[in-house]
């Protein structure tokens, strides 16, 4: 009897996550999350972290401009890729990863912003990509010990207002899609 | 004969034409430095920041900054006409870890006769040296560039569109363009 609430608790997550996963192989965000993974041997956290961060991404919201507060991504349309607790040491050829990076989102996705602090292993990268009316953006934030991937959709009003502030934009948009204090 | 005289001068007319469009549209193009040159710094330096807003980012965000908004409206007629706002900063741990050497390829597009530098401000003390110069096409601002030299730092922004010293001003802290605390525009008309 104690099985059943674990089964539909499983079913649950599987319907939640498995879709979401296998909707999207082999795009671009998956193409990175990869990427991150071949270059510095680290494994993103898997279905049921991404579950949780999809519930949590519909649910997010972000105060900006006089408290307002807006969501930033559109519903549902975030994805994320957490690697927590792992060591991103990229032995001084972080222009590598840039390459591969870049190289891997060559089609269709723009450089807005790049900040590299080498010794500090941090790095931020933020593409954006046409989405007919709307925009796709991919945040891609790592740490000497973490790293996030961060994709959503927004609306063109947001990035209006998130393009007033471009280096602070890739911190807007993962904390908006990571929180769940709305 | 007179028909081919006639048709010839059409046709010169038209190619004078095209010509010049071209070389409008060159120039234009020429206010958009080559700033990927500077790359390699980045692998020098302890911080590299790169901000790349083009002409379509630029004009699609640009309709949606609300004009009943004060501050928006304010930017909407700031970025109006900005065909991209480029950045690179990059920032070294110790002085002496870049050359003039090697940020000559910068130097170089805008000591072209396209470009002139409208403001030059030292700090001996410092040793800070930010340069402002900007192309014009015509009697039109095609481009501004702002180069800041530090001893530990090297920045440069590069505005594509019509843009002055005033707007250049209000942009500062916004879309990535850096506080240069560069010395108030004069109004138009003042010697």
């Amino acid at each position: 009897m104690k099985l059943r609430p674990a089964i539909i608790a499983l079913t649950f997550a599987a319907l939640l996550g498995a879709p979401l996963w296998r909707a999207h192989a082999s795009d671009d965000f998956t193409a990175v999350v990869k990427a991150i993974e071949q270059f510095y041997h680290v494994k993103h956290q898997n279905l049921p972290l991404l579950a949780r961060a999809g519930i949590k991404a519909t649910r997010s919201a972000a105060k900006i401009r006089g408290g307002e507060a807006r969501r930033l991504a559109e519903a549902g349309s975030a994805r994320i890729a957490f690697f927590e607790d792992q060591e991103f040491d990229s032995r001084g050829r972080i222009a590598s990863f840039k390459a591969s990076i870049q190289s891997t989102l060559a089609d269709g996705w723009s450089p807005l912003v790049q900040t590299l602090a080498p010794k500090e292993e941090e790095q931020t990268y933020i593409y954006i990509r046409d989405a007919g009316e709307k925009f796709h953006v991919l945040v891609i934030t790592i740490e000497r010990h973490e790293a996030t991937v961060v994709q959503a959709t927004v609306a063109p009003s947001v990035l209006a207002m998130l393009m007033k502030d471009p280096n602070e934009m890739g911190k807007v948009l993962t904390n908006d899609a990571t929180s769940n204090d709305n | 004969m007179k028909t081919l005289f006639q048709t010839s001068l059409k046709l010169a007319s038209i190619v004078a034409l095209l010509l010049g469009g071209t070389a409008v549209t060159v120039k234009a193009q020429n206010a958009k430095l080559q700033l990927d040159q500077l790359d390699f710094l980045a692998s020098k330096a302890s911080e590299t920041v790169d901000v790349k807003l083009d002409e379509h980012m630029m004009q699609t965000t640009a309709k949606f900054f609300s004009s009943s908004d004060p501050d928006d409206a304010e930017i909407k007629e700031m970025i109006k006409g900005v065909k991209g706002i480029y950045v690179k900063s990059f920032t070294f741990e110790k002085e002496g870890e870049y050359s003039q050497a090697e940020v000559e390829s910068i130097m170089a597009q805008l000591h072209s006769s396209a470009w002139n530098r409208i403001i030059g401000v030292t700090s001996k003390k410092e040793g800070e040296n930010v340069e402002v110069y900007l192309l014009t096409v015509g009697d039109q601002i095609g481009g501004l560039a702002v180069l800041s030299v530090e001893p530990k730092e090297f920045t440069v922004v590069n505005i594509v569109g019509p843009i002055n010293l005033e707007k250049l001003s209000k942009l500062e802290g916004q879309f990535g363009v850096p506080f240069f605390n560069l010395p108030p525009a004069k109004p138009k008309g003042s010697k």
